[in-house]
């Protein structure tokens, strides 16, 4: 489970270089990236199905950090304004992308961390199944199935995420998984 | 707890797994997306790109600031160069008085020979122009600041310009 308050001597680390960041360091912007890429890339990725898209849609929501470095109060917040940032660019890649009719080729596949290579590719399969079947799903109820089932975030953190009641968002999951399930089934009953 | 609405890390949920088909299916499916790992590359283009994209802006931002103090200085130097002078020194201007007549309008009479008959009005010309009586002008001049420009005022003796 992802937890947005950091450790004491972490978040004395990262204060100091949310500091030196703020007044332009740019070695100490590079390391907050460091400490957050997975996060936002792995959503991002998640969220698009796309790496070429994920890594786009990771790189704005960098940049807006730095643009919003000096109006971010403290260190804790910044996973959390991350994500709703990450979420919010995923969004909107995803209604231009709708608006302009087209889907993107499908970029180098992430690999699978299974070191048998027979279920590395069972692996990576269900991983593909999982996120054809996410794409079927409404921006709101895919985001919130990302970020509770993928990311692990628990269900107050992902209402605050995306701005909804808790009540909202476990009925958006509980929506999401039905239909996950009935894509994978219909996949798996048509291709097997 | 039901099936939509667990959490992954809660006791209850690995309860759930152990005898609900359906969720540990899900989980599985969860599982393999979480775990599809993204090669360190594509963390490093990302990282690459964006502190390329902030340099380019900051360029940006310096250029921009700089054009904005060099039009700054430019307007500066018109305003005291030109407007300043001027405002502290208006040049007023001057007035040469001069007396000229004015032009004799009307007095010979035309022949009477000349003169037609207009049907309509009834009148000749001599009686419908009116006769105006000769008076010296003042001539007033005032010359400003641009030489191609002169006012000139016409007074007449009671004062009255015309």
């Amino acid at each position: 489970m992802a937890d947005f308050r950091l450790k004491a001597e972490d978040a004395g680390q990262s204060a100091g270089l949310l500091d030196r960041a703020k007044t332009g360091d740019l070695d100490a912007f590079d390391q907050l990236m460091r400490a957050n890429e997975k996060q936002v890339l792995g959503t991002a990725l998640r969220l698009l199905g796309n790496l070429a898209d994920a890594q786009d849609a990771a790189q704005e929501a960098f940049l807006r950090l730095y643009k919003s470095l000096n109006r971010l109060p403290d260190v804790q917040g910044i996973k959390a304004w991350l994500y709703r940032v990450t979420v919010n660019v995923c969004n909107d890649m995803h209604r231009a992308r709708r608006r302009r009719g087209w889907e993107p080729l499908s970029g180098p596949e992430p690999a699978s961390s299974q070191p048998d290579p027979e279920l590395a590719w069972a692996h990576q399969e269900r991983g593909r199944l999982v996120e054809m079947a996410l794409k079927t799903l409404p921006e709101k109820e895919r985001a919130a199935v990302v970020l509770r089932d993928m990311q692990g975030l628990s269900t107050r953190e992902v209402a605050g995420i995306l701005g909804s009641s808790e009540v909202t968002v476990r009925s958006q999951i509980s929506v999401a998984r039905g239909k996950l399930k009935k894509f994978t089934d219909r996949y798996l009953r048509k291709h097997l | 707890m039901n099936c939509s609405d667990w959490e992954q890390d809660s006791a209850e949920f690995a309860e759930h797994l152990k005898v609900c088909e359906d969720c540990r299916e899900f989980e599985r499916n969860a599982a393999a997306l979480r775990e599809l790992t993204i090669a360190p590359v594509a963390f490093a283009a990302v990282r690459q790109r964006v502190l390329s994209e902030i340099q380019v802006r900051k360029r940006q931002a310096v250029w921009w600031t700089w054009s904005a103090v060099a039009a700054a200085a430019c307007i500066a130097i018109v305003c005291v160069s030109y407007v300043l002078p001027r405002l502290q020194n208006p040049t007023s201007p001057t007035a040469v008085v001069a007396k000229m007549d004015a032009p004799k309008i009307g007095l010979t009479p035309k022949p009477v020979a000349h003169r037609v008959r207009h049907k309509s009005s009834g009148r000749s010309l001599a009686q419908a122009a009116p006769v105006r009586k000769t008076e010296p002008l003042a001539v007033v001049k005032m010359l400003t600041d641009d030489p191609n420009v002169i006012i000139i005022w016409l007074v007449d003796q009671k004062g009255d310009s015309l």
